[in-house]
């Protein structure tokens, strides 16, 4: 029999085991890829398919990357800002957009500093800055993800405009437009279609009870789960729902008309970044056919680089009707709309 | 002991020892506390905000969601409260069937995040869940769901307070009513009457944690205020200025908070809580005790379900094998920043805390930056914390852990504050005044005697900080260091399409290690006696 004493230093004694079995086991797994140099990215790309493209690198290169994730909510621009927030005492070497608009924000901050990564040739010129400030690399489009149990007979749906007419009413859904791909979508549509027009077909949107969702992947869930029947979102969350099995069907819109949005992620090398070296090395692998591969297979992000076998479910850019765009001018388009955008939302 | 108290300080520096350190360590603690909050103010006081977002409060958009957030945090209140105080009466002082286990059971939600709860919710009640279907995710994607999973969520607190105020009640004043009425009446007459301030306290803490949730909101796609200032943030044309700006409604609201807890706690000493008299008989509920406890046992499972519902997720689609590749750093983040946030936060509580216990001049001051901070929403420290730290002067804080223990120490120093407070209130003063009569300076009184005293309170105090720290989303989730981040940020940013069953790994991963470390905290505290 214990006495009560050894009793209590036999239970502190199991006290402590536990808390430094606890403390050694998240040491073992935090040593995990990476060695003693180390480089700092800030994305919003989605940590399921961006965290792996850094964990290659990170084997390959013995380079730690040090990452910021957005959350799904402020997709897109809850990094950027944090990067602006920073600006005065730069903390990322590297942003990694979802989109190739996000970019030119920073570029007008002064806050980048030009890289011609040796990977950028293989890109092709519409999705490159030629002074090397931003460069796309995998891409996704803007489709319209369809319910295939709640439209039944119906037609399918063939334009973004079709989100506006009157027998979708009810029926369908896309993100808030103060946040993430959906903001670049709408200003794509001010600088093809002009401000006021747009406007206008987003007031229709409203009259037309199109659901508010806070992001694509919401919006996705809303399609899945047959509360709207359709919704607009990207490619990478379309590729999501039709993986898991759901009734969905992809459309890419407006093949027949002034054609689809394409978004290439861009990757911008910041000024001022405290680790130069290894953000060129992150950037040009970010840009190497292996980072794009990796990314066609995870989130069928569609490969810009020609010397890339594409996974049979992902479609090629040359085989879609792009919308034609700016990206300089989208970006400011993006700005002027903002305050418009902000009253629409309700914010 | 307190003959040998009186050494080496003179009587003038004894005279000043004790403001200078209450004062300093106040001044750290204020510093923490408000400097962040004032810090985006001034962007607005100096002018930095735009012409359209000064408007932007000018429209009635933004109070109108106020005013809906602070209905559904009411309405959070009210089933946390009803569920919590009849779990309370029940699991503290009536004798259903295995009220230990429950009381364990039931108390255990407490220390987790309310997004994780909500995972699991929607585990089970989701379109595609175990047992879901068109109605419950229409239920849970919606107001209703937002009120149920954070009403059952924070009950808990409601639950141990009353539980913890119960166990303090007067037993003369009891036993005396047990010689005249049924226990039904001696309950509701006598006890809840008697509890009512803990409840009262509970209610505000439930209310103040509902209303600055961020988690279970954004992912329930519910539109909250809070949340539309976090996402505020994220706007193509971001200002710090312009967001503090929206956030600033917020403020007379955790001022209200605060005055509410004050007015219900006038009066009363600190010791409203405490295990004084927990070893008493418990009540007979007679024919209603099997079932009162089928209802309590249904309670539980109801408590335990989400959790299971997770389990089960990342089993069937091979969640756990997974872990290792998407956990990374984020474990030991958590625990790293936790551990050290928790020891700032137990130093700081011994100070503050006891201050507080023997009302020394400052101390409510103190009490109440604590609470602000607690009851204030986390996006306000989260812009703060951004503009004010990130200098080249202070980037060794910005750039590391450094940052993240900051903000816990400013959210959660309350909680150290607090579990003190009503430790030492419950001490007697004798000795330390028996001490200062021998000349011992303050510093020596707390070093040599307080401390001591309240060596198992301290291990308390510092295991409930830690896994505040460790359940913290909010706060840490706008500004974590690169490569930095705590679990629970890695769980809600890997949530967006992210894999469903490692999603449901990584959350049950942090509820292994919450439960590990309550474990060894019951240990360790359960060393000698149970009190």
């Amino acid at each position: 029999m214990l006495s009560d004493r050894s009793r209590t230093l036999l239970k502190r004694f199991l006290a402590v085991f536990l808390l430094l079995a606890v403390v050694l086991l998240a040491w073992i797994l935090r040593q995990k890829g990476g060695g003693d140099r180390s480089v700092v990215v800030y994305t919003s790309v989605d940590q399921v398919f961006s965290a792996p493209v850094f964990r290659r690198f990170e084997e390959e290169t013995r380079i730690r990357v040090r990452a910021v994730f957005d959350t799904e909510e402020t997709k897109s621009t809850g990094v950027l800002n944090r990067l602006v927030a920073e600006a005065a005492e730069p903390q990322a070497d590297v942003f990694w957009s979802g989109d190739s608009v996000r970019p030119f924000v920073l570029v007008e901050r002064g806050l980048v500093e030009p890289y011609l990564s040796p990977e950028a040739e293989q890109v092709p010129v519409g999705f490159r800055a030629a002074d090397g400030t931003w460069t796309g690399t995998a891409a996704r489009a803007r489709v319209i993800l369809v319910n295939r149990q709640r439209i039944g007979e119906r037609p399918l749906p063939r334009s973004v405009r079709d989100l506006s007419d009157p027998r979708w009413k009810g029926e369908a859904a896309i993100a808030n437009p103060l946040f993430g791909t959906t903001t670049m979508h709408v200003a794509a549509w001010a600088s093809a279609w002009g401000e006021d027009e747009t406007k206008r077909f987003l007031e229709a949107l409203k009259f037309n009870e199109v659901r508010i969702a806070s992001s694509n992947g919401e919006v996705k869930r809303l399609v899945i789960s047959g509360e709207v029947t359709i919704g607009l979102t990207d490619t990478d969350d379309a590729f999501v729902a039709l993986q898991s099995g759901a009734p969905v069907e992809v459309v890419y819109p407006d093949q027949d008309g002034f054609g689809t949005l394409i978004m290439p992620t861009a990757v911008v090398r910041m000024r001022g970044g405290p680790n130069s070296e290894a953000a060129r090395r992150l950037i040009d692998f970010l840009l190497s056919a292996k980072a794009e591969s990796m990314l066609a297979a995870s989130g069928a992000h569609m490969p810009l680089r020609r010397d890339i076998e594409r996974p049979g479910h992902v479609r090629g850019v040359g085989e879609i009707r792009a919308m034609e765009v700016d990206f300089a001018e989208i970006a400011r388009q993006m700005e002027r709309m903002q305050p418009w955008l902000r009253r629409w939302a309700g914010m | 002991m307190a003959s040998k108290m009186g050494r080496d300080v003179s009587p003038r520096a004894r005279r000043w020892e004790q403001p200078v350190v209450i004062g300093a360590v106040g001044a750290v603690f204020c510093a923490v506390v408000l400097l962040p909050l004032l810090a985006p103010m001034l962007a607005v006081v100096g002018g930095a905000l735009r012409p359209e977002s000064a408007r932007s409060l000018a429209t009635p958009g933004p109070w109108l969601l106020l005013v809906r957030s602070l209905l559904l945090a009411a309405a959070v209140t009210l089933v946390a409260v009803a569920l919590g105080t009849l779990l309370g009466v029940l699991l503290g002082r009536t004798d259903v069937v295995g009220r230990r286990v429950l009381l364990l059971v039931h108390a255990f939600p407490m220390f987790l995040p309310p997004f994780l709860l909500g995972l699991g919710w929607f585990t089970i009640f989701g379109r595609q869940g175990l047992a879901g279907g068109e109605a419950t995710a229409r239920f849970l994607f919606h107001e209703s769901g937002h009120v149920a999973i954070l009403g059952l969520a924070f009950a808990p607190i409601v639950f141990t307070l009353t539980a913890l105020g119960l166990w303090n009640v007067d037993p003369g004043l009891e036993e005396a009513a047990r010689v005249v009425a049924r226990p039904f009446r001696v309950a509701t007459n006598i006890l809840l009457p008697a509890v009512r301030p803990t409840i009262g306290l509970g209610a505000i803490l439930v209310f103040a944690l509902a209303f600055s949730e961020l988690g279970v909101p954004m992912f329930l796609r519910v539109r909250v205020y809070p949340a539309a200032v976090f996402s505020r943030l994220g706007g193509i044309d971001y200002d710090p200025a312009d967001a503090f700006l929206l956030a600033l409604p917020l403020v007379p609201i955790a001022a209200l908070l605060l005055g509410a807890e004050r007015r219900l706690l006038r009066g009363r000493p600190f010791d409203v809580l405490g295990l004084r008299h927990r070893g008493r008989e418990a009540l007979p509920l007679g024919r209603w005790r099997w079932p009162a406890s089928l209802a309590c046992w249904a309670l539980t499972v109801a408590a335990v379900a989400p959790l299971l519902a997770l389990a089960l997720r990342a089993y069937r689609g091979g969640g756990f094998s997974e872990i290792d590749r998407w956990i990374g750093g984020s474990l030991f983040n958590s625990l790293l920043s936790a551990g050290m946030a928790a020891t700032a936060i137990v130093v700081l509580g011994a100070v503050v805390g006891h201050a507080c216990a023997r009302s020394l001049p400052g101390s409510r001051l103190l009490d109440a930056v604590g609470l602000l901070a607690f009851v204030a929403p986390a996006v306000l420290f989260g812009v703060g914390l951004i503009a004010l730290w990130n200098r080249p002067e202070t980037r060794f804080v910005y750039g590391g852990i450094g940052i993240i223990v900051l903000g816990y120490i400013a959210r959660y120093g309350i909680v150290g504050v607090r579990s003190l407070t009503v430790a030492i209130s419950q001490s007697p003063v004798s000795l330390e005044q028996a001490a200062e009569a021998f000349g011992a300076g303050y510093l020596r009184r707390l070093l040599a005697i307080v401390l001591p005293m309240h060596g198992r309170a301290l291990v308390a105090t510092w295991l409930l900080a830690a896994v505040f720290c460790l359940r913290d989303l909010e706060t840490a989730v706008l500004y974590y260091p690169p490569g930095l981040e705590p679990l629970t940020v890695r769980i809600f940013t890997l949530e967006a399409n992210g894999p469903e069953p490692v999603v449901a790994a990584l959350a049950l991963v942090h509820v292994l290690v919450t439960a590990v470390v309550l474990a060894a905290g019951g240990l360790w505290l359960g060393g000698r006696g149970s009190r």
